[in-house]
C-alpha cells in the first residue's frame, strides 16, 4: 500500500474525513481510487486504515486525513474513537445492494449521531458502484431523498471508473470550509493548539509518577 | 458477537503450510522410496503413531518437526547420510496409517481435517491464554465499561511499550494514537498483513513454539497480571513481537509530528524488514513482558499513566477480571498521598536532629502503608514489597508497648513508663513521638482515603490490624537486633515488666486490634488537624487523643510533660480498652468479623462524636486548661491555635458524622 504525502509539506488546512458504511460497499476502493488512481481488488479492512491526500480546492491547499473503517466493526468501544474530531463523514452504500442502503439509516446514521463529537460536521451520502448500472437496485431518487432527510450532501460514484470520486471529496472539503467552526479546527494554528493542550493535560501525571 | 472478517487470513497460512508439507513428503517419498520402506520395521508404531498424529494435528509447526526429528533420529542410523529435512520426513512418515507409510500424519485425505483442527486450536486457544477468537469477539450491547479483549490486549501492548520505551509510548499517546488503531489488525491476523508470507511463517513458528499455558501466579497476582494476553508464554511473545515492531519504527515514529503519519507507518510496515533483529528483540521483550507481568515495582505509575490517558483498561479489567484482583482504584490517590507523606516527612526531618534513626523509621512507616495496601488488596507481595514488608514498624511496637503498660497496671508511674519507653527508643527520645505520629499519619492518610472510598477497605483496616499483630514479634526482632522478642526485652530492662506472661500476648493483641481500629479512626481525622497546624500539631494530636477520654481531662491539666506523654499513651489505651471491650467481640473474634464490623464502626463513630462534644465543651469552658499544657508542650499554643483547633475539631466532627453514616 503506497503511502501518499508525508504530511510535512505545506498545507493551509487539514481535515479529518471518516468513511463509514457496510462492509463490501467499497469504502476502501473509493479511497484507493481517490488517492492513487489505481483500482484493485482489496482485502477487507481490519480495524481501520489511514490515507492522507493533499490537494487544492478553492485556492486552498488541503490535507485530508481519511480514516477508512471496517464495515464489520459496529461495536462502540472500537469505533467510537474513530469519530473523534472528524470534520467530514462519508456514508457509503452500494447501489446494487439495498441492505447497505437501508443500513445507512438504520445503523450508521445513528452511530454518527451517537459518536460524532463535532456537531457541525459535514455528512455526505455516497452511492458507490454505479458502473454496474444493470444491477442497480437503489435508485438515485431514493438516495437523494435519504440525503435530504439526513441533511447531507449526495453523490453517486464509481470507484472502479473513478466517476465522481474526486468530486465527492472536493465537495465535501468545500462544504467543510464553509463552516466557520470547522474551518477553525482545520487551520493549522488551531490544530497545534489542540496538540499543545493535549500535551499539557498529559504532562502532570507523567511527571508526578516518574519522581 | 463475532466479526469474522479476516479469520480466513489466519486459516490461509495454515493451509499453505499443510500443502507445502504434503508436497515435500511426496517428493521425498519419490526420491527415497527405499528409506521409507526400510525403516518400517524398526519402530514401535503405537507410541509414535499416537504422538505424531496428535502433535501434528494440533500444531503442525516446523518446531514440531524439529522435536520429532530429535526424538527419532537416535534410532535411525541408516538415514544418517540423508539431509536432515528428508530424514525428518522419512522418519515422520514411519508412523503407519491408513495409507501404510505416510499414514495419517500428513495426508491429502486428511488435509481438511488437519486444517480444521489447527484452525480450531488457534481460534479457541486449546484452553490456553491466547484464543484468537477473542480478538474477534465483542461484548454485544453491553455497557460502556466492558471492552472487547482485543482492546485490552492492545492496551497491554502499550503498557509493555511504556515499560520498555516510555518516551516513545508518551509520544504515541500524546499524538492521540490509541493502540487498537493498529494493534487490532496486528492481533487479529497475528501480523498476517504486516509481513510477507515467508517472514510471517517464521514469526508464527516463534509464536506457536511457545506454550499457551496460562501462567500460574500464586504469589504475584497483582495489578499487571490483568492483561490476559500476557498470561501465557505465547501471549507474552505476541505482545513482545508487537512492541518489537513498534520499536523497529521508533525513530520514524518519533520523527513524525502528527498522528496520521505515525499510523501510516505502523499500518504500512516495511517489507524489507530485518527479521532477525525483530525477533531477537521480541525474544528479549518476552522475558521482560513476563517479568513485568510478575512484578509490580513499575506498575503503579504506568498504570496510572495509562489509565488517565486511555481511560479504558482500568475500568474494563476491573469489571472483567474477577479471577485476578488488581490493585483497586485507589492507586492514584495512594501515590498522591505517598507524595504528600514524603513532603510531610521532609519537613519533619528538618526539625529533628537524629537523622540516622529517622530514616529507618520512615521506612517503617512506609512498610506500614505497604502492608496496609497489601492487606487491603489481598494480593501477595512482589519482591519489591517483600523487603519493605520486613522492615519493622514503630507504631505497632509503640502500640504494643502501651498495651503492655496497660496490662501491667494503669497506676504505674508515668516516669516509669517513659523510662521503659526510653530504654527501647533512647536515641530518639524526643523524636519518638513525632516519628510514630508521622508513620501513623501516613497510615491514617491512607485509611481516611479509604473510608471515603467505599466500605470494603474497612476490612482491609481490620486485616491490617490482625496482620500486624501476628508479625509484631518478628518485626521487633529485626529492629532491635535482639534475638529476644520485645516482650522479653522489656522484661530485662524493666523489673515491673518481668511478670509478663506469654499468655498475655493474646490479650495484648486483642487489645491492640481494638485500639488500632480506634486509633486509626482518630488519626484519620487528626491527620487533617496536623496538616492544618504544622507547629501545634503534635500538641493537638496529643491533646485530641487525650481529650477523647473524659477521664483524662483533669490529669492532663495537672501533670507535667512527661507525665502527660505517659498519660496520653496510657489513657489512650484505656480508651481503647473501653472501646475494645464492646468492639472486640466484633473486631477480634476471628469469625463474623465482617458482619460486626460495620456495626462497630457506627458505634465508634457515635462515640467519637460524643468525644468531640466533650472536647468542644472543654475548650469553651476551660480555656485555662490550655495554659499549663501550653507551657509544657514543645510547641507553644496561643489563642490562634485554639481557633484553628476548633476548626479542626469541626472537621473531626464532620468525619465522625460521615463515619456514623457508613
Amino acid at each position: 500500500m503506497g503511502s501518499s504525502g508525508q504530511g510535512q509539506s505545506n498545507f493551509d488546512l487539514s481535515f479529518k474525513i471518516l468513511l463509514i458504511g457496510d462492509s463490501g460497499v467499497g469504502k476502501s476502493s473509493l479511497l484507493v481510487s481517490f488517492i492513487s488512481n489505481a483500482v484493485d481488488d482489496l482485502a477487507p479492512t481490519i480495524g481501520v486504515d489511514f490515507k492522507i491526500k493533499l490537494f487544492t480546492v478553492g485556492g486552498k491547499k488541503l490535507k485530508l486525513t481519511i480514516w477508512d473503517t471496517a464495515g464489520q466493526e459496529r461495536f462502540r468501544t472500537l469505533t467510537s474513537s474513530y469519530y473523534r474530531g472528524a470534520q467530514g463523514i462519508v456514508l457509503v452504500y452500494d447501489v446494487t445492494r439495498r441492505d447497505t442502503f437501508t443500513n445507512l439509516s438504520d445503523v450508521w446514521a445513528k452511530e454518527v449521531e451517537l459518536y460524532s463529537t463535532n456537531q457541525d460536521c459535514i455528512k455526505m451520502l455516497v452511492g458507490n458502484k454505479v458502473d454496474r448500472e444493470s444491477e442497480r437496485v437503489v435508485s438515485r431518487e431514493e438516495g437523494i431523498s435519504l440525503a435530504k432527510e439526513f441533511g447531507c450532501l449526495y453523490l453517486e460514484c464509481s470507484a472502479r471508473t473513478r466517476e465522481n470520486v474526486e468530486r465527492c471529496f472536493e465537495e465535501l472539503a468545500l462544504k467543510i470550509m464553509e463552516v466557520p467552526s470547522l474551518l477553525e479546527e482545520g487551520s493549522t494554528v488551531g490544530k497545534r493548539n489542540i496538540l499543545k493542550q493535549k500535551q499539557e493535560q498529559h504532562t502532570p501525571p507523567a511527571g508526578s509518577c516518574c519522581s | 458477537m463475532l466479526s469474522f472478517t479476516g479469520m480466513h487470513e489466519l486459516l490461509a497460512p495454515l493451509l499453505y503450510v499443510l500443502n507445502v508439507d504434503l508436497e515435500r513428503i511426496s517428493e521425498a517419498r519419490k526420491a527415497y522410496e527405499d528409506q521409507f520402506t526400510e525403516n518400517f520395521d524398526g519402530f514401535s508404531f503405537h507410541e509414535n503413531d499416537l504422538t505424531y498424529k496428535f502433535e501434528f494435528k494440533k500444531f503442525s509447526e516446523y518446531a514440531e518437526d524439529g522435536t520429532g526429528k530429535e526424538k527419532v533420529s537416535v534410532k535411525a542410523s541408516s538415514l544418517s547420510e540423508l539431509d536432515s529435512m528428508t530424514q525428518t520426513i522419512a522418519l515422520l512418515s514411519d508412523a503407519y496409517g491408513a495409507e501404510g507409510e505416510l499414514g495419517i500424519v500428513v495426508s491429502e485425505k486428511f488435509m481438511e481435517h488437519d486444517a480444521y483442527s489447527m484452525f480450531d486450536a488457534l481460534m479457541s486457544g486449546a484452553g490456553g491464554a491466547v484464543a484468537m477468537a477473542d480478538f474477534f469477539s465483542t461484548p454485544f450491547g453491553t455497557s460502556h465499561n466492558v471492552f472487547p479483549p482485543v482492546i485490552e490486549a492492545s492496551s497491554a501492548l502499550y503498557h509493555l511499550l511504556s515499560v520498555v520505551d516510555l518516551p516513545l509510548h508518551n509520544h504515541l499517546v500524546e499524538l492521540g494514537i490509541e493502540p487498537q488503531y493498529f494493534a487490532l489488525r496486528w492481533l487479529r491476523l497475528l501480523f498476517g498483513r504486516e509481513f510477507s508470507l515467508e517472514i510471517l511463517l517464521v514469526i508464527w513458528d516463534e509464536i506457536f513454539s511457545r506454550e499457551n499455558n496460562i501462567f500460574k501466579k500464586p504469589a504475584d497476582n497483582d495489578a499487571e497480571s490483568n492483561f490476559g494476553v500476557l498470561d501465557s508464554p505465547r501471549g507474552a511473545f505476541i505482545s513482545a513481537m508487537a512492541v518489537s515492531m513498534i520499536l523497529y519504527l521508533r525513530s520514524s515514529l518519533l520523527a513524525s509530528e502528527n498522528a496520521t503519519t505515525c499510523l501510516q507507518r505502523l499500518l504500512n510496515f516495511p517489507d524489507d524488514v530485518n527479521l532477525v533483529k525483530l525477533t531477537e528483540k521480541a525474544k528479549s521483550l518476552q522475558i521482560l513482558a513476563v517479568d513485568e507481568n510478575n512484578s509490580t515495582s513499575l506498575s503503579y505509575h504506568q498504570w496510572l499513566h495509562e489509565g488517565s490517558k486511555l481511560g479504558i483498561t482500568r475500568a474494563h479489567s476491573l469489571s472483567l477480571d474477577s479471577t485476578s484482583p488488581r490493585t483497586p482504584l485507589n492507586i492514584v490517590p495512594e501515590s498522591y498521598w505517598e507524595e504528600k507523606w514524603r513532603v510531610f516527612h521532609k519537613e519533619e526531618d528538618n526539625k529533628q536532629h537524629d537523622v540516622e534513626k529517622q530514616v529507618p523509621n520512615h521506612r517503617k512507616g512506609w512498610s506500614e502503608k505497604v502492608r496496609l495496601r497489601l492487606s487491603r488488596t489481598e494480593s501477595d507481595p512482589s519482591p519489591s514489597k517483600v523487603d519493605r514488608k520486613k522492615a519493622p514498624k514503630p507504631s505497632v511496637r509503640r502500640n504494643l508497648l502501651e498495651d503492655l503498660v496497660q496490662q501491667l497496671g494503669l497506676d504505674e508511674d508515668a516516669d516509669i513508663i517513659q523510662c521503659n519507653e526510653d530504654i527501647n527508643y533512647d536515641p530518639v527520645e524526643v523524636n519518638r513521638q513525632d516519628v510514630t505520629q508521622d508513620s501513623e499519619s501516613a497510615e491514617s492518610e491512607e485509611i481516611s482515603l479509604n473510608f471515603s472510598d467505599s466500605p470494603s477497605p474497612t476490612h482491609g483496616v481490620n486485616d491490617h490490624g490482625n496482620e500486624s499483630e501476628s508479625s509484631v514479634g518478628s518485626n521487633l526482632c529485626i529492629d532491635e537486633n535482639d534475638p529476644e522478642s520485645n516482650n522479653s526485652e522489656s522484661c530485662g530492662t524493666n523489673p515491673e515488666c518481668s511478670p509478663l506472661p506469654v499468655s498475655n500476648s493474646r490479650d495484648v493483641t486483642a487489645l491492640k486490634c481494638a485500639q488500632n481500629d480506634d486509633s486509626v479512626r482518630k488519626s484519620a481525622t487528626d491527620m487533617k488537624e496536623r496538616k492544618l497546624l504544622s507547629g501545634t500539631l503534635q500538641w493537638l494530636w496529643k491533646f485530641g487523643r487525650n481529650k477523647s477520654e473524659e477521664t483524662s481531662k483533669v490529669a492532663a491539666a495537672s501533670e507535667d510533660e512527661k507525665a502527660l506523654n505517659g498519660q496520653s499513651g496510657q489513657s489512650n489505651v484505656a480508651d481503647s480498652t473501653a472501646d475494645g471491650c464492646d468492639s472486640s467481640s466484633g473486631t477480634c473474634s476471628e469469625e463474623a468479623v465482617d458482619r460486626n464490623l460495620m456495626l462497630n464502626f457506627r458505634n465508634l463513630g457515635q462515640s467519637m462524636l460524643e468525644n468531640i462534644q466533650v472536647i468542644e465543651s472543654v475548650f469553651q469552658q476551660d480555656s485555662g486548661q490550655v495554659g499549663p499544657l501550653d507551657n509544657t508542650s514543645k510547641n507553644s499554643l496561643i489563642g490562634k491555635g485554639q481557633v484553628t483547633a476548633m476548626t479542626a475539631l469541626k472537621e473531626l466532627r464532620n468525619i465522625s458524622n460521615l463515619l456514623s453514616e457508613m
